[in-house]
């Protein structure tokens, strides 16, 4: 995109959705904005819409009344028709977005819109009198938004000149210089520990956690305020081993006070691989309850680990 | 500053009901509801004996008949005496004051239909009583006799306005005769009835003394008498009632509580109330004798109850003569019967309000003259009680303001939770005062608002006229549909003015134009009426228990509440459907004029069929995809600002006088529904007939993507600064908001909309699937309570459109 002698485009990101009143994801009232692209894949991930970089468009089979509609508007003819066949030919699909403007059931949709930081701003400032009354702020997610740490920092710093708290939700595995990157720009850290056995880890997401326990203890060395959050995925981040490598990883930083928060694991993403023709691979796995989630939290805290659970 | 012992909150927090409350509770679930003929037996007899007499004594004498001999019963769980009928949950007819309104009197049936979801038994004794009652008065009452007026004015007009749903209510809701807001409690619980009937006497002496010649001002001060000495007689009936019953009463546990009623009832409310048990004893009585007065008057009953009755209590729980969790029980026990009282609806008030229990406000929290939030622990028990009942009515509002502690809100938001949904809601007490004060109310009274039925807010000290005269609310999305229609309604009657061709239309201005100058047409003519209506009514009915204890003007005067003050009587109509309307020329805007996606003639097409075939429904999803309100989006937002605002212009340009003008109060009750049925396919996408937005400045149902702030942001775009009130309803699922942080988070978007102008926010939480669980499986669901635009109702006792309209509505997870 750059030429010679031009100035450098401004930074663009994929973004999935930009998601106000959120109140699970940081302190207050906030706003999530969700970039799209994760270099990981993890098994039980509930966005799976965020996997991939690139923007890619989704079928919602219940809504759809088999119109045709879509099938005449597609210039690369890329709907198939049928009942019970994913509309979608994605070896020819360019994600144009078309169908879904023409779909007036939305039975199409849009995962994935690039943005500009002046575009996201110009969203996320709205709600600023929420974010007043209540502590809270901006929150990054996706997808890993470290992958765009550049973007970060400019909306980061637009949130810091009006006084909005800001807030990174990471799954670790980032270059060092984008953490160095976005710290002085970020309130807060919510960092994901999934499993700490680098193999086990490589195996349900595709990457070892190496990187990922040496940015955790990079950020915790540096004093930031940061969060652990563990997916409690029954019988794969539950067992015994991965929980007593977790409290001995969190102790062993010698920071006081990290808390470490369990998101049960739930199915709710499950609609999403569908509308993307993706395969769920957890279907024999149940959602956490709420019991499992109790006996876990206790479990952690009789390991010394102060723990709470996302609801 | 109330000084608030915060060691009492935490005191409430753990109260429970009382066993009296249980099983009063555990009655009201077994048993039916009865239906009461008696009252009319005793209106009968009456009218016959007063033949002949001035009409406010006859009504006043009317008044005395029924207090003095209908059947009163204590029940065995009672600690407060007062109790509409013998039964749980009983109702009376209002046929005296509404004339022949029960179709179902006159069917060969043992059932009668007394509201939207209940029948009750009949025998024929009590069905001859009611049609004795019939006989004597239809075609004479208030209401009957305006309509007489009305077609003698302008012919059938009305009748086609009312069908096409242009107004709303039609008078015989029972609504006429609500002339009044909430009664003088201050002044009932620190005078006693004695007090009253003192000033009426010293008014009677100076009347013959100064030779004064207006009779009616003489006959008005004798009926307050009558009527004031003969509820102080229904007092002491129950007084001996309970000491009778303690007499025979083995267990002395409760032969000392029917002894503490007996005393009571013997000393309140002729006297004044020495104590918080007396208070509410004093208020018991004087509120059920109101409704003997007019069945259907469901006036608030509570006002600032947390306010009026804050001295007693904590007085006697400072020097301990009450314990804790007594006062809490008595409290319960008032709230929960005045909760269920219930009365029998004509045919077009179970339509348009979708009610079962009499509206029965109660108004917590809020500033003083001064400016001082009045937040005390009684506003806080207020809170935990209505959480503890899980009952649909009392309405019990908040007054927002800058100082409301944040212990109050945050225990509101737990109500808020324990109800599942609804209650409390909130007003912005700041917004209405200013209102009120723009009018030149004098802050002293304006200090003192109170919510009416749902969020009309409205002065104790005044007489309010909102919908005494056949009038509460205009269509605005009914007037679109005689604009599209060249001034034809729904029933094809040329209702409307005409205003053109619509195709004929050149620019999105002249579509405009032509609805506000149907609008005018519209809203003139029916305050024309209204004005007809208000010097009719009072020949044919008067209220002088309510105007003695209601508003301090009457005593004054010596004049009928239903005769109308210039000086003290306020007018509000509602301008509804403003979003419905938004949207649809939004639509219109764009599709037609601006983008010209289709001309005029395809889009009436498409609108007169109901979108129904392919192209219907192609334009139809065309009409859904235009920019909808409740999204953060200008052009709609500030389009329904706009409507908002002219629609105040024309209302405000009817000249009323001697009268104030209209103020505009934009509260919803569940009209949405009712409107809807006047009211063709719209362009905003709507079908023929489906039910309009719900509430006041709420997004259509389904529309608002872009979650629930960027609803606010809408909302405090449009603004609706013009109106005193506004309904927003929001919806959240209570699966998720389970933490005591996401209270906090609650409270803290609660104030954020607030002091950014918001003028009424309600939160629903219930589950979606709770929901549709409860439209299958009624019965495991009878405690679920849902509001819409205003008010709530169990969810069970809707219709079933309302109920498919509350599962549509988007939900927002959090």
């Amino acid at each position: 995109m750059t030429g010679a002698g031009k100035k450098a485009a401004p930074p663009r990101a994929v973004i999935t959705n930009i998601q106000g009143f959120s109140i699970h994801d940081g302190p207050g009232i906030r706003t999530v904005v969700f970039f799209k692209g994760c270099p990981l894949a993890c098994r039980w991930c509930a966005n799976p819409e965020c996997l991939s970089p690139e923007p890619q468009i989704g079928f919602i089979e219940t809504l759809c009344t088999d119109c045709g509609e879509c099938s005449q508007i597609c210039a690369e003819g890329a709907i198939r028709g049928g009942k019970g066949v994913h509309r979608i030919d994605y070896s020819r699909c360019t994600s144009c977005g078309d169908c879904v403007d023409g779909c007036g059931y939305g039975a199409l949709v849009r995962y994935g819109e690039s943005m500009t930081v002046p575009d996201v701003w110009d969203i996320v400032r709205r709600d600023k009198m929420f974010y007043d009354s209540s502590g809270g702020g901006v929150t990054v997610s996706g997808g890993e938004p470290l992958l765009r740490a550049g973007f970060v920092r400019e909306l980061f710093e637009l949130c810091r000149q009006e006084r909005i708290d800001t807030c990174i939700e990471t799954c670790g595995l980032a270059a060092r210089d984008a953490l160095v990157e976005v710290i002085p720009v970020t309130d807060h850290f919510l960092f994901d520990l999934k499993l700490i056995d680098p193999k086990l880890h490589k195996t349900y997401t595709g990457q070892s956690s190496g990187i990922i326990l040496e940015n955790a203890a990079f950020l915790m060395e540096r004093g930031v305020d940061i969060v652990f959050r563990q997916p409690l995925v029954p019988a794969i981040t539950d067992t015994v081993e991965n929980m007593e490598a977790t409290a001995a990883f969190l102790k062993g930083s010698g920071k006081k006070d990290v808390s470490l928060e369990l998101m049960p694991y739930h199915r709710m993403g499950r609609g999403k691989y569908r509308a993307l023709d993706m395969r769920y691979l957890m279907d024999g796995t149940e959602a956490a309850g709420n019991e499992r989630a109790e006996a876990v939290k206790k479990a952690y805290i009789d390991l010394g680990v102060r723990c709470t659970i996302s609801r | 500053m109330v000084e608030v012992n915060m060691q009492l909150l935490d005191r409430i927090d753990d109260l429970k009901l009382g066993e009296r409350v249980l099983q009063w509770k555990k009655a009201v679930k077994e048993a039916g509801w009865k239906l009461f003929a008696e009252r009319e037996k005793w209106t009968v007899q009456s009218w016959r004996e007063t033949e002949g007499l001035d009409i406010q004594l006859r009504r006043a004498l009317l008044f005395k008949k029924v207090v003095e001999n209908v059947e009163i019963r204590i029940q065995d769980y009672d600690r407060i005496a007062g109790r509409l009928t013998p039964a749980v949950i009983g109702c009376m007819t209002s046929i005296d004051v509404c004339g022949d309104y029960i179709p179902g009197i006159w069917q060969d049936s043992d059932k009668l239909r007394i509201t939207m979801d209940a029948d009750v038994g009949m025998d024929p004794e009590s069905i001859e009583i009611l049609r004795a009652g019939a006989r004597l008065f239809r075609g004479k009452t208030a209401p009957e006799m305006t309509y007489k007026a009305w077609e003698a004015a302008d012919g059938g007009w009305i009748r086609d306005a009312e069908a096409a749903k242009l107004k709303d209510p039609t008078l015989d809701t029972g609504i006429f005769g609500q002339v009044t807001s909430v009664l003088m409690w201050k002044k009932i619980l620190e005078k006693g009835l004695k007090g009253f009937i003192r000033e009426a006497r010293e008014h009677i002496d100076a009347f013959v003394a100064n030779r004064e010649s207006d009779i009616d001002r003489l006959y008005f001060w004798k009926s307050s008498i009558i009527a004031c000495e003969a509820v102080i007689d229904h007092a002491r009936r129950y007084a001996a009632a309970a000491r009778e019953m303690a007499e025979k009463e083995t267990w002395p546990e409760r032969r000392a509580e029917l002894l503490e009623m007996a005393a009571a009832c013997g000393h309140v409310p002729e006297n004044p109330a020495r104590t918080f048990h007396e208070a509410l004893q004093s208020m018991a009585i004087v509120g059920v004798c109101k409704n003997y007065e007019h069945p259907m008057h469901n006036n608030p009953q509570w006002g600032r109850g947390d306010q009026y009755l804050y001295p007693y209590f904590i007085r006697d729980i400072d020097e301990g003569t009450i314990t804790l969790e007594k006062a809490s029980d008595l409290l319960a026990e008032l709230i929960g019967r005045w909760g269920t009282q219930t009365f029998v609806s004509s045919e077009s008030s179970m339509e348009s309000h979708q009610i079962n229990f009499g509206i029965n406000n109660a108004m917590i929290g809020g500033v003083n003259a001064a400016g001082e939030d009045g937040s005390n622990e009684l506003s806080y028990l207020f809170l935990h009680v209505v959480g503890l009942l899980q009952l649909s009515s009392p309405t019990l509002g908040l007054r927002w303001n800058g100082k409301t502690p944040s212990w109050i809100m945050n225990k509101a938001i737990r109500t808020n939770m324990a109800t599942k949904g609804g209650i409390p809601l909130f007003e912005n007490d700041e917004v209405v005062i200013e209102h009120f004060l723009k009018d030149g109310i004098p802050i002293e009274e304006a200090a003192e608002w109170c919510g009416l039925g749902c969020v009309y807010p409205c002065l104790p000290s005044r007489a309010e006229h909102y919908g005494a005269e056949g009038i509460a609310a205009c269509n605005l999305a009914a007037m679109l549909h005689l604009v599209l229609h060249n001034g034809a309604d729904v029933n094809d009657k040329q209702t409307g003015l005409q205003t053109g061709d619509p195709r004929e239309f050149k620019s999105f201005e002249d579509l405009y134009g032509a609805l506000m100058r149907q609008h005018r047409f519209i809203t003139h003519r029916i305050f024309w009426l209204a004005s007809i209506a208000r010097r009719e009514q009072p020949k044919h009915m008067r209220l002088p228990f309510l105007s003695t204890v209601g508003v301090p003007s009457c005593m004054e005067l010596g004049q009928d509440l239903l005769i109308p003050d210039p000086e003290s009587c306020m007018f509000g109509i509602s301008d509804r459907a403003i979003i419905d309307v938004a949207d649809s020329l939004m639509a219109l805007k764009k599709l037609v004029f601006d983008e010209k996606k289709l001309t005029m003639g395809e889009l009436l097409e498409a609108i007169d069929g109901n979108f129904e075939g392919r192209e219907g429904e192609r334009i139809r999803r065309l009409c859904l995809a235009q920019p909808k309100f409740g999204n953060d989006i200008d052009e709609v937002d500030l389009l329904a600002k706009r409507i908002g605002e002219d629609s105040e212009r024309i209302i405000r340009s009817y000249d009323n006088s001697p009268f104030r003008n209209y103020m505009i109060a934009r509260e919803g009750l569940a009209w949405h529904y009712f409107g809807g049925l006047g009211v063709g396919a719209l362009p905003n996408g709507r079908k023929a007939f489906e039910p309009l937005n719900d509430g006041s400045i709420s997004p259509m149902r389904g529309v608002d993507r872009a979650g629930p702030t960027a609803v606010l942001r809408s909302a405090l775009k449009a603004g609706f600064r013009e109106s005193h009130a506004s309904v927003l309803n929001q919806k959240f699922s209570a699966s998720i908001l389970g933490s005591r942080e996401s209270i906090d988070k609650l409270a803290a978007y609660t104030n954020a909309f607030m002091a950014n102008g918001g003028s009424h926010i309600q939160y629903n939480m219930v589950d979606t699937n709770e929901l549709r669980d409860a439209k299958i499986h009624p019965e495991n669901h009878r405690d679920l309570i849902v509001r819409i635009g205003g008010f709530s109702a169990y969810f069970t006792q809707l219709s079933a459109d309302i109920q498919d309209d509350v599962i549509n509505r988007s939900e927002h997870n959090l």
